[in-house]
């Protein structure tokens, strides 16, 4: 019985791949895709920029403390909506890698016209973050789970380590101490002293300033564990958008007039 | 069964007026409803458009900013920047006066019936102002909120009109309403089995539609929390400030953009089910193979 049901189900699958269409083509497909991947990135890279933008801008503000923190929540929001809609509509378990890629080309056109070339940053200094690894791993756990709760649980852990282990390696050299003017510091650190920011914390403020730092070396373990509970939080969030604003709408209607 | 009844005396009864016919696009090669220079012609010229419009400011920038964008007190100033703010006004003004005018005024002849081929034209041509309407907010909500960041937070800022707001706020923020609204007013005059007006008005643009008037409207919140900003001691420029965070949650109300696509491709393969229902009804009944054992019958 049940193997005839799979057989049934298989064939009207099938049906439905070779079905030939008069005006549905790939035409359709190509206008969505990339007409979709520009309000994707947009969202995404607006929330990231205007609940976490700083601490992603510049290589000094690339803490422990905070960068790890807030950053995981303020950008697994819209990967989570466009998981439930890409799962909702084609069982694709593409949401978080595909808005990481829209994302990857809005901050990077952001950091070359507009941090490199309008206001002569270094590139090396205000490099953009990246999400790909995070986005590609987090939609493995919908893949493998089928369940927006347990991505919600483990999605949120993976995306926060992804998003950490990805950029540690790009952040790594510009933490390595260097002496300047008789103290040590990181490349970073010089780095934010040698490009004036007129209107940014002063370079003599330390940046990283909480008593969290009384936890030398775990910082960063208890801020990346603290981000993660901030995630499942965000990724809820983006749950709210893809179900409420973007798929329950279709076909609703205010009143008639 | 239901009874005719007779009209009532002194009532003359209505002429019997003849079925429109349907109204058929002419088949001209290349120009067909989902070719590229057909229905989906302004899905490629309309966001170019946009692409253009915002590369074409950058360049003017790169001139214009460090000689004369810096000090909002000088004459230069005036004359290349904050008349650039009554220009973009008036240019937006006018082309939605202009745009949804024609859309509203040339819907009064369109025919009343039209064809399959007409409706898949026409929800080409929405999705392809669809598709404007998504490059605009990545304009305005990507490529110069990145600018923004870049120049507030290594300038000073001494007015509410900088140069990185200009074009932002008073080009592509109102744009957007323009183009959302344009939408809207296209899909109910244009597809009336999706937008028409017995249909009501539609969650999916009241959600688009309020994303862009209340992004336009935080203008007004974020310029004054600035001005608070600026009055303290710090002086600093925060991406991460609460006076910011309006535009994210407004921002969010234009995920109804996907539920233009879920409706639009509903009605696409209701189309297509009745195309495969007409021809299947037009299919001659298949004649038995000559070669072929024939089964059963007497």
């Amino acid at each position: 019985m049940a193997t005839a049901t799979i057989d049934l189900e298989a064939l009207r699958i099938r049906e439905l791949a070779e079905r030939r269409y008069k005006f549905i083509d790939r035409k359709w497909d190509l206008m969505f895709w990339v007409t979709a991947g520009f309000v994707v990135g947009a969202a995404a890279n607006i929330t990231h920029l205007l609940f976490a933008g700083d601490w992603d801008f510049w290589t000094d503000w690339k803490d422990r403390q905070w960068w790890m923190t807030i950053t995981p929540f303020a950008t697994i929001i819209i990967p989570s909506a466009l998981q439930y809609i890409q799962w909702r509509a084609w069982r694709f378990p593409t949401g978080a890698t595909y808005t990481a890629v829209c994302l990857f080309f809005c901050t990077w056109i952001g950091r070359l016209l507009q941090w490199k070339y309008f206001i002569n940053m270094p590139i090396n200094f205000v490099w953009s973050a990246t999400w790909i690894p995070a986005g590609i791993l987090t939609d493995y756990v919908l893949l493998k789970s089928r369940s927006f709760i347990l991505t919600s649980l483990i999605g949120s852990a993976v995306w926060t380590m992804g998003f950490w282990m990805s950029n540690y390696i790009m952040q790594l050299p510009y933490l390595q101490p260097t002496r300047f003017m008789g103290h040590t510091l990181t490349v970073a650190d010089v780095q934010g002293i040698g490009y004036i920011r007129a209107q940014t914390p002063e370079y003599l403020r330390v940046i990283e300033h909480g008593s969290l730092r009384t936890f030398l070396q775990e910082t960063q373990y208890v801020s990346l564990a603290f981000g993660t509970t901030l995630c499942v939080f965000g990724y809820w969030v983006g749950q709210f958008l893809g179900r409420r604003l973007a798929v329950w709408p279709i076909l609703k209607y205010l009143k008639q007039y | 069964m239901t009874e005719q009844l007779a009209p009532p005396a002194g009532q003359q009864r209505a002429p019997e007026r003849a079925t429109p016919a349907v109204y058929d696009p002419p088949d001209i090669p290349g120009k067909g409803p989902t070719d590229w220079m057909g229905g989906w012609k302004w899905g490629i010229f309309a966001p170019l458009i946009l692409l253009g419009l915002a590369i074409a400011i950058r360049v003017y920038q790169a001139f214009a900013v460090f000689p004369w964008g810096l000090d909002s007190s000088t004459t230069q100033f005036f004359w290349m920047w904050r008349m650039l703010v009554v220009a973009f006004l008036l240019g937006v003004g006018i082309f939605t006066v202009v745009w949804w005018r024609w859309i509203l005024q040339s819907a009064k002849s369109l025919p009343q019936r039209f064809s399959r081929r007409e409706e898949v034209r026409r929800i080409a041509v929405f999705w392809s102002l669809v598709g404007a309407t998504s490059v605009n907010l990545y304009i305005e909500a990507s490529f110069w909120p990145n600018q923004d960041g870049a120049f507030h937070q290594t300038l000073v800022r001494d007015t509410a009109f900088t140069v990185s707001h200009i074009p932002m706020f008073y080009l592509f923020f109102p744009l957007g309403v323009t183009l959302a609204v344009g939408t809207y007013l296209y899909g109910r005059t244009r597809l009336p089995a999706i937008y028409g007006p017995d249909k009501g008005f539609p969650w999916s643009f009241f959600l688009l539609i309020s994303a862009t008037v209340t992004e336009v409207a935080q203008v007004a919140m974020n310029e004054w929390g600035h001005s608070v900003n600026l009055g303290n001691a710090g002086a600093e420029e925060f991406f991460a400030v609460w006076f910011h965070w309006p535009f994210v949650l407004y921002g969010w109300l234009a995920s109804g953009i996907f539920a233009l696509w879920g409706e639009t491709i509903l009605r696409l393969y209701t189309i297509e089910d009745e195309e495969a229902a007409d021809a299947r009804d037009t299919v001659p009944a298949a004649a038995p193979s000559t070669t072929a054992p024939v089964r059963g019958g007497s």
